[in-house]
């Protein structure tokens, strides 16, 4: 019984000190289901290894104590042990295993979430990344587990530095994928999920609805409920950004327009109410849908939705009048009394969403044109900024070009082409 | 195929009802109470079914005339063969009598002269249509074993012809359209495009419509001689009926033009029109969708459409009262006439649309010289009360289509000016926020792709739903 795993030990040992990382890969896979039958024994065989020369051997041996339950008298030391692994252990040696150093911190993030202790995984999945990308804007599958222990922790700042940085490439996972290295899209859907909801609790709308909708443009073949929830708030945001429904892209697969679409008919029907300016209706449409936004977890955006409507109302009216009693106003926003109208107006003066001042004596609100905002050295200098993040853009994009250019592959095609163009333009001739 | 006939005469289902009424049904709930419209007069003006059609149209939704509407349209049916629509008739007259006589008993009088149904004529008509298509069809298939091209064109005309006055409208227009084979002159081509028309003008299938109507305006004899006396009639008839498909597509600017193009000494269409329909409908297009000059030019001081304007003195008269800027009599001359309009089949589901059209087209007009306008003046001229036209005003500032803002305290409108340099500076910022959106899509995208991130295969369902339920809040 123990010789397997002092085998296994041997193994990982002599493999490491030549650096056959690769085939030591191979060989950890092919183990992993020994050191699950001796699970009681992996504490004495973490004792025989060294963090930092033999990472790929502990990382196989934490993976496996965590697929298994600890016997229930024995002191749970699979935190600490994680912790000191992910700090200490060799970021050169864990990039050849990729997927289980993955598959550890989705455990320790399922372990973390089951303890409802999310705060202590943050700093650790961070450095985890740190080790596991090759550079800054490089997607992982550990990006979604920091964001869900960031939402449940409510704790977003380690999380909205990763967000803040746009992802340009992909860590290719899956190495043992027949078809080739692959990441799996459950992971990158909930990041995107994860993020757009993060977003959403610091109030930045725009970054939201970009994240909502890398989620729902995802190629697909399958309906996947993270889809599903994520188009669901794509709505609820694009209204409340918007005022209307953004067009889906044309490049989201069909799966999108043929099923999802159905599937979420409240919200659509939300969404006319709001477009129709009606606050009635919308409010028809809330109560008789509530049961669904509560499950959905949806309740709060709805409920966002609606008291953006009298802005929206408010601001409408604003396009229309010089002046108008707040009576008047209060009967075409909906609301019940001139002095909630007040109330909105005021907030929304204060806000600097409209430009008006209020005549209390009459009752007359009076709606100015916006200041003239674009003069002085800060407009200029926006727009330098604006400027220079899409050439920054632009230079990227180039970049890329470029690189397909030389791509091997890609000249091989397109001279290919040529080469069978020509000798049938030299036989015309 | 006596036998079929016969069953198809005791089927209701088989045509009952014009199948515009069960397309729209919602629209077309409603009552006109006042027509001042001489039923007799109206009803003499068309023939076949489209009499038939237009009186129902009547029937659904006038009570005042609807009995006579009924007797009228029970005794022209009595001239075909349509034995289903005489049915549906007699089950409308049911209705009305028996809703009448409990209310009403002291107005026995008026039930004297109310058909009865009469079995025994329905039953020798089905047998005189089965027979008639007996003999029709034996004579097509002589013609056809003799394959003289011309008779069997007839003989599907002919079996074409008969089928709609039996009101059996998909077999007209199989006959109407297999004649097609056996055109041989371009005359043959536009009368057989014209047949198909009219069958398909009352099936309401406009897009078949306007592609015969097409059809035969290509057709090469007929764009040759188009001067000639008889290709006027058949001109105003296509432009009529592309007029018609078009009002019906709501495209009611095209459907102006086409019905600008009539001419009255060749409108000969009862099939389907008569000349103060055309007036009617395109003189209300027109008023709804030309600008000043247009109307001026196209309607106005055009000598052929002046004719028609004249059948419709009132309509005549709201024309120029709105060129002469008199909208507040304009628009009264509007309202008097919109029962009776209500009461035609072809423009009643349009009635409302044209009318707010014509009354926006009136306030911007009314508004485009100044610079400021007083809503109390404004609203005299509209013939309504001041919350009434500033809420249409607000309607049209945010539609764009009036470029002002209210004072709603001292009641003036004031015109905008436009701050170009602003909205410059906010459109670019927007650009290149757009910009750089797109882009970083776009890179994601690059990767995605690069990357086969794909989200399938059935299995990996379990593991997503497994997935949701840890989603947190």
């Amino acid at each position: 019984m123990a010789s397997a795993l002092e085998q296994f030990v041997n193994t990982v040992r002599t493999s490491s000190s030549h650096g056959n990382f690769r085939e030591l890969c191979e060989y950890i896979n092919k183990s992993s289901e020994i050191l699950i039958k001796h699970s009681q024994h992996l504490d004495n065989v973490l004792e025989t290894l060294d963090i930092q020369q033999h990472s790929l051997g502990i990382l196989a041996v934490l993976c496996a104590k965590f697929s298994v339950q600890p016997a229930a008298n024995s002191t749970d030391n699979r935190f600490t042990q994680a912790q000191d692994f992910i700090l200490n252990c060799n970021g050169e040696q864990i990039r050849f295993a990729p997927d289980t150093f993955a598959e550890l911190c989705h455990s320790l993030t399922n372990y973390l979430v089951e303890q409802k202790q999310p705060l202590k995984g943050i700093v650790l999945l961070q450095k985890a990344i740190s080790k596991l990308r090759l550079y800054d804007s490089q997607l992982t599958s550990i990006h979604a587990d920091l964001c869900k222990l960031c939402l449940l922790a409510k704790c977003f700042k380690p999380a909205l530095e990763l967000l803040n940085i746009d992802i340009t490439g992909i860590c290719q996972e899956l190495t043992q994928n027949p078809n080739g290295p692959q990441f799996d899209s459950k992971y990158f859907l909930l990041y995107y999920y994860y993020g757009g909801m993060i977003y959403l609790a610091v109030r930045n709308l725009d970054r939201a609805l970009y994240f909502f909708e890398v989620a729902i443009t995802t190629p697909s073949l399958a309906v996947s409920h993270i889809m599903l929830e994520a188009f669901k708030k794509y709505i609820l945001v694009s209204l409340l950004l918007h005022g209307k429904i953004q067009a889906i892209p044309k490049y989201a697969s069909q799966v999108v327009t043929r099923f999802i679409k159905p599937l979420s008919q409240p919200y659509y029907e939300l969404a006319n109410a709001f477009t129709s300016n009606n606050t009635a209706e919308l409010n028809a449409v809330l109560n008789k849908h509530s049961e669904i936004f509560n499950r959905d977890h949806n309740m709060g955006l709805v409920k966002q939705v609606s008291s953006v409507l009298y802005k929206k109302n408010i601001q409408r009216l604003t396009k229309t009048f010089l002046t108008l009693s707040l009576s008047d106003v209060a009967s075409r926003v909906g609301l019940s009394s001139p002095v909630e109208a007040e109330n909105h107006i005021l907030q929304m003066i204060e806000k600097q969403q409209i430009f008006a001042t209020i005549n209390q004596k009459d009752g007359m609100v009076v709606f100015r044109d916006e200041p003239d905002k674009y003069s002085g050295p800060e407009v200029l200098k926006g727009l330098e900024e604006q400027l220079s993040l899409c050439m920054e853009l632009d230079r990227q994009i180039l970049a890329m070009d470029e690189e397909i250019q030389v791509n091997p592959q890609y000249v091989k095609k397109s001279s290919g082409l040529q080469d069978e163009e020509q000798p049938k333009s030299t036989y015309a001739m | 195929m006596a036998q079929m006939m016969l069953q198809n005469a005791v089927e209701p289902m088989q045509v009952d009802a014009p199948p515009e009424d069960n397309d729209n049904n919602e629209e077309d709930n409603y009552v006109v109470e006042n027509p001042t419209l001489d039923l007799e007069v109206y009803a003499n003006n068309y023939i076949g079914l489209a009499k038939l059609y237009r009186l129902l149209y009547i029937i659904d939704h006038c009570p005042s005339l609807k009995l006579e509407a009924l007797k009228t349209a029970i005794s022209y049916a009595m001239t075909t063969y349509n034995v289903n629509l005489y049915q549906v008739l007699h089950q409308k007259l049911a209705e009305v009598t028996t809703s009448m006589n409990v209310p009403d008993v002291a107005a026995p009088s008026t039930s004297q002269d109310i058909p009865t149904i009469d079995n025994l004529w329905m039953e020798t008509r089905s047998k005189r249509a089965a027979l008639k298509l007996e003999k029709l069809d034996n004579d097509l298939k002589n013609y056809k074993s003799n394959s003289i091209k011309e008779s069997i064109r007839r003989g599907h005309d002919d079996l074409g012809d008969h089928y709609l006055d039996c009101g059996d409208l998909s077999n007209a227009l199989k006959c109407y359209s297999r004649a097609r084979d056996y055109c041989t002159s371009g005359k043959h081509v536009v009368n057989m495009c014209l047949n198909v028309i009219k069958v398909s003008v009352y099936l309401q299938n406009w897009s078949h419509v306007l592609s015969y109507v097409s059809k035969a305006e290509s057709t090469p004899d007929f764009s040759e001689t188009q001067s000639k006396d008889s290709n006027q009639v058949i001109l105003t008839k296509l432009k009529c009926a592309a007029g018609l498909a078009e009002l019906a597509t709501k495209k009611y600017k095209s459907a102006a033009k086409h019905f600008l193009q009539a001419n009255l000494d060749h409108c000969d269409f009862p099939e389907l029109l008569s000349p103060n329909n055309v007036a009617m409908y395109g003189g209300l297009c027109a008023l709804a969708t030309f600008d000043r000059h247009e109307l001026q030019k196209n309607v106005i001081f055009s000598s052929s459409f002046k004719l028609f304007l004249e059948l419709e003195p009132q309509l005549r008269d709201i024309i120029f009262k709105f060129y002469e800027s008199k909208y507040a009599s304009c628009l009264k001359l509007l309202d008097e006439i919109k029962d009776n309009l209500l009461l035609d089949m072809y423009i009643a589901p349009h009635v409302n649309t044209l009318y707010t059209q014509i009354r926006n087209r009136a306030l911007i007009q009314y508004f485009s010289p100044y610079l400021s306008a007083d809503m109390h003046k404004m609203a005299l001229a509209f013939n309504r009360t001041v919350p009434a036209l500033e809420d249409e005003l607000m309607q049209l500032i945010l539609e764009g289509q009036i470029q002002a803002r209210i004072d709603s305290h001292n009641k003036i409108l004031f015109a905008k000016d436009v701050d170009q340099r602003s909205t410059t500076f906010e459109k670019s910022l927007l650009m290149g926020k757009e910009y750089q959106r797109r882009t970083r899509m776009l890179i994601l995208r690059a990767a995605v792709l690069k990357n086969k991130i794909h989200v399938k295969s059935p299995q990996r369902d379990a593991g997503q739903t497994g997935e949701i339920t840890v989603v947190p809040f």
